[in-house]
């Protein structure tokens, strides 16, 4: 693209060259009046009296090239301000409408920009994928260290492979001030192969990732500025990270990013083990990446991979699951961003949709005006303005316009994206990164002036007739045709918007109405993770004894339980087809994930669920080493049919441990409330607490904020530096829908603004038929039409027009909104009540915008129509 | 025959630059001095005034500017006349000698 400097540059070349042309011919000059005999001296300035004025003749070529253009262009939107100062509405209407739309989609892309078009903070980006196995365990592809260490020894397809830990907290001592960070365990080379150097220090060597290794850290580059004052010194200093010493041998750069889009705090080498056991290497996960070979595309390194992958697979993943495992390459941005992908180009094609109904409109307006301004083009015509000159002013107003209403556009978008920004869920990918930078005024800019060429071309067009001079009206059949299709355009398009807005707002409904499973109301939440320092066994068991003792006791606090997670979050999963049931035959063999977790006996009552079979645990089992299992409705039906599961025993690891089933709990929404998946229960004994996070429940009358104190100090009791997270289940379970929430917001509000246009445009067209055929109404009138009739005819017309927008709007909709089905949640995209709902809305609309000028067709005074000029 | 400024003045030295490049290519103080050596000296160009109007004409796509080493090894930009200018001299030549005649001839009646 030239930018405006090259541009400048280019001009500065030219005005230069003019320069050198009047030098050479002072100098020719000079030498002629040299040749003659006047002195040197003299001949120079000689030349230049005889030449005149230089600057003065230079600006007068100046003149020539620039001031014609110029000129004109002036002259043009002088011409412009003056058109509008003289029906100031339709320039207001024409500008608010811009602005809208000009400001939504500009506020849209700044949010969707980071996610889908803007490069990732890596040098070329497009070569970083990536890689591992894909199962039903987690939502993105992980490896696991022994098949990790094959690949990376065997492959030849990729520049560098590299692989991290799964991020973990941690805690740093640095001074007297301990603090809690997120660290990161990554390969020697990680830095290297996304491209990234050490903002001071040095990278990582392999002989720090070799297997005991003396420790050390890279921090990154907020912590550095923040913890350590920006104090290059710290390079080569030692700070505490979980109680042992590690050198600092380095700052990350400035916004430095994890490959899955974590912050880290602190980077340390992972010291990968190859000499330890395949079977601990293959139970200890990782996430790997790539970056690939110039030209070498991702299909290709995949197959390249394949032979590795089917290999290390049947070494490393258990048998059972071996036919869920895909192997998966991808590039990053895939990977960073595939959940939020498909709403982030709904959203953006919705909120293009939205600037072409308000081209639509504006266009629609620009058509009326120019018919009323027939006569003044037609003059302009005839006393000799060229048919490009004309275009040239009509494009120069709708360029004012779009301008205009671009630069309000922009304040409307600043506005709009902190509310957006404010209104996001958490979460959301580089929400907070939104802002009016400079792409995204490039795309305001783009935008507005892409528009003005759409709804400038139309009355551009329009070509200017010497009968017009006459005043007479003509019909122009071909104009009002093109101005009804515009009509018959933007229904269409809103019906498209309104469908799937409906559709957006029947499936957040169902989320909202579909049963939980459990009741949140009145429950508290208290989360804790464990600190290292509890790890071994002996010490996590005694602290989680001690916390429950303490928790049960605090006064008001009604129901109580532990567990290691709650709903709607997912659990641990486990594969189906490792269960065995005593006396049957074996499960299928690709059922999936089973949900699981550990819980005290209060579970059920503290939560709410009912136990529709059998019995809760109970506290005496605890003791025992008994270990029952309770079922979830769905895995009971799953296992057993009809038949009855209580006291069956139940075998959970294909372990040969068999336990009793001593009930049956209702199914409960997980994983983002959108599924019941089948899950159990164990009882989560009273010396054994193999989790290191774990989750209070609080069933409770007590006003939450009273509560969080309680906990927090009788947490403290026990451990006064573990970090405790309290929410209302409410709260969580709110968490989960706000996305839904926010995309159905809006996908509604522009589809509002849609049929608001829509309406507009509708009335618009009608009005000024209305005017033109004022005269034509009122012979009706006098020959004998009642108003009811003209009414209808008016009406009858709106309707047509209003139809073959509806059918086109909907064959639409049927094909887009098919796009947007993994949004959607149990609704399925042909929704029939969603397009009845959004035909009504928009056929409803129509008839109000064809209901007024309708009424103003058939107030007119045929007297008054027939005397009219 | 339309023309942007029907200026009189405008017309003859129009006229005198095309008649000065029909022979040859040459540049603004070529043309200059051509001028005043084949009139004798009853005519001289005010010499900046002619860039304006070289370069309205270039611009009209009667003439082709171009940068080149003139005999004495010196840069200059040189003129020529184009396909259009030839025309237009043609055209202008024919004016000019019927309004002189004409001129002459209703000086001679009185």
């Amino acid at each position: 693209m030239k930018t405006p400097w090259e541009w400048f540059r280019r001009w500065r070349g030219r005005e230069s060259e003019w320069q050198d042309e009047l030098d050479t011919h002072l100098a020719m000059r000079a030498e002629r009046n040299r040749a003659e005999g006047i002195p040197a001296n003299e001949a120079h300035l000689a030349a230049r009296r005889q030449f005149g004025n230089r600057l003065r003749t230079l600006e007068d070529v100046r003149s020539v090239h620039v001031g014609k253009w110029l000129d004109d262009f002036l002259q043009d939107v002088r011409l412009a301000l003056r058109a509008f100062r003289k029906s100031p509405t339709v320039a207001v209407v024409a500008i608010v409408t811009i602005a809208i739309g000009v400001g939504a989609s500009t506020a849209i892309f700044g949010v969707v920009d980071p996610l889908l078009f803007r490069s990732l903070p890596y040098p070329h980006d497009d070569q970083l994928v990536s890689i591992g196995y894909f199962g039903p365990v987690d939502n993105n592809e992980f490896n696991v260290v022994s098949s990790y260490l094959d690949w990376r020894r065997r492959q030849g397809v990729f520049q560098g492979l590299t692989s991290m830990r799964p991020g973990a907290q941690c805690d740093l001592l640095a001074g007297q001030t301990p603090s809690r960070v997120t660290c990161y365990f990554v390969e020697a080379n990680f830095l290297s192969v996304l491209g990234i150097a050490p903002a001071l220090g040095h990278d990582f060597t392999r002989e720090d990732d070799q297997p005991h290794a003396p420790p050390v850290v890279l921090l990154s580059f907020p912590l550095w500025r923040n913890g350590f004052g920006g104090d290059p010194r710290i390079i080569g200093q030692s700070v505490i990270v979980d109680d042992q010493p590690v050198r600092v041998i380095g700052v990350l750069p400035k916004g430095f990013e994890m490959p899955q889009a974590g912050l880290p705090d602190l980077l340390m080498p992972e010291q990968l083990d190859a000499t330890r056991p395949r079977a601990a290497n293959s139970s200890s996960f990782l996430r790997t990446f790539a970056r690939l070979r110039v030209g070498v595309s991702i299909e290709q390194a995949r197959a390249r991979m394949l032979p590795l992958f089917e290999q290390t697979v049947q070494l490393d993943v258990p048998k059972e699951l071996r036919s869920e495992v895909r192997f998966v390459v991808r590039s990053l941005r895939d990977r960073q961003i595939h959940e939020v992908k498909l709403a982030s180009w709904m959203l953006f094609g919705a909120v293009l949709a939205l600037l072409l109904l308000v081209c639509a409109n504006v266009a629609n307006l620009l058509l009326a005006r120019a018919a009323a301004r027939r006569r003044e083009m037609a003059v302009r015509a005839a006393i000799g303005a060229g048919r490009g000159r004309l275009i040239r002013q009509t494009l120069t107003e709708s360029l004012v316009l779009a301008l205009t209403g671009g630069l309000a556009g922009c304040g409307f978008a600043w506005g709009l994206m902190r509310a957006l920004v404010a209104m996001a869920p958490e979460g959301l990918l580089r929400v907070e990164r939104t802002g009016l930078d400079r792409r995204v005024l490039l795309f305001a800019l783009a935008a507005s002036i892409v528009g003005a060429l759409l709804f400038g071309m139309a009355p551009a067009l329009e070509r200017p007739r010497a009968e017009s001079l006459a005043g007479a009206r003509v019909a122009g059949a071909s104009r009002t045709l093109s101005r009804r299709m515009l009509v018959a355009a933007q229904v269409a398009i809103s019906l498209v918007l309104l469908t799937g807005a409906f559709l957006f707002l029947r499936s957040f409904w169902k989320l909202r109405s579909e049963p939980l499973g459990f009741e949140p109301e009145h429950v508290v939440t208290a989360s804790f993770t464990l600190r290292p320092q509890h790890r071994p066994a002996g010490a996590q068991s005694a602290f989680f004894h001690q916390l429950e003792t303490r928790l049960q006791s605090i006064p008001g606090g009604g129901f109580f339980a532990l567990s290691d997670s709650i709903p709607p979050r997912g659990s641990q999963g486990r594969p189906y087809s490792n269960l065995r049931i005593a006396g049957h035959p074996p499960v299928a063999a690709d059922g999936g994930m089973v949900e699981f977790r550990w819980v005290t006996p209060g579970y059920f009552r503290a939560m709410g669920i009912p136990i529709v079979a059998g019995r809760p645990f109970e506290e005496g089992e605890r003791a025992s080493g008994e270990s029952p299992v309770i079922l979830s409705a769905t895995l009971a039906r799953r296992l057993f049919g009809s038949e009855n599961p209580i006291g069956q025993q139940i075998d959970l690891d294909a372990a040969g441990r068999w336990r009793p089933i001593v009930g049956v709990a209702a199914d409960t929404r997980n994983n983002g409330l959108t599924e019941t998946d089948p899950e159990y229960y164990r009882l989560r004994m009273a010396n054994l607490s193999p989790q290191l996070g774990a989750v209070a429940l609080f069933r409770t009358s007590l006003p939450p904020a009273a509560l969080a104190h309680w906990i927090r100090e009788e947490v403290a009791q026990v451990d006064p530096s573990l970090p405790v997270t309290i929410d209302t289940l409410e709260q969580r379970v709110d968490r989960f829908r706000e996305q839904p929430r926010f995309v159905a917001a809006l996908v509604a509000l522009f589809a509002g603004f849609g049929v608001l246009l829509a309406a507009v445009g509708l009335y618009g067209v009608l009005s000024f038929l209305v005017a033109q055929q004022t005269q034509e109404i009122g012979v009706r009138m006098a020959l004998g039409a009642r108003p009811r009739d003209i009414a209808a005819h008016i009406q009858a017309y709106a309707g047509m027009w209003t139809a073959v927008g509806v059918a086109t709007g909907v064959v639409c909709s049927l094909a887009v909104t098919r796009i947007v089905k993994g949004l959607l949640f149990g609704v399925t995209p042909d929704d029939p009540w969603s397009l009845i709902a959004a035909v009504a809305v928009l056929t409803l609309t129509a008839a109000i915008a064809a209901w007024i000028p309708s009424r103003r067709a058939a107030r007119v005074d045929p007297m008054v129509a027939l005397r009219y000029e | 025959m339309e023309m942007k400024r029907s200026d009189h003045l405008q017309n003859t030295l129009e006229l005198l630059i095309l008649k000065s490049l029909q022979h040859r290519p040459n540049h603004g103080f070529g043309i200059a001095t051509h001028v005043q050596q084949a009139s004798e000296g009853l005519l001289r160009v005010e010499e900046g005034s002619l860039y304006p109007a070289l370069h309205r004409m270039e611009k009209e796509k009667l003439i082709k500017g171009e940068w080149r080493t003139t005999e004495n090894g010196r840069k200059a930009r040189l003129y020529a006349l184009t396909a259009a200018g030839r025309k237009r001299l043609e055209h202008a030549v024919s004016n000019w000698t019927s309004t002189v005649k004409g001129v002459r001839k209703l000086l001679r009646f009185a």
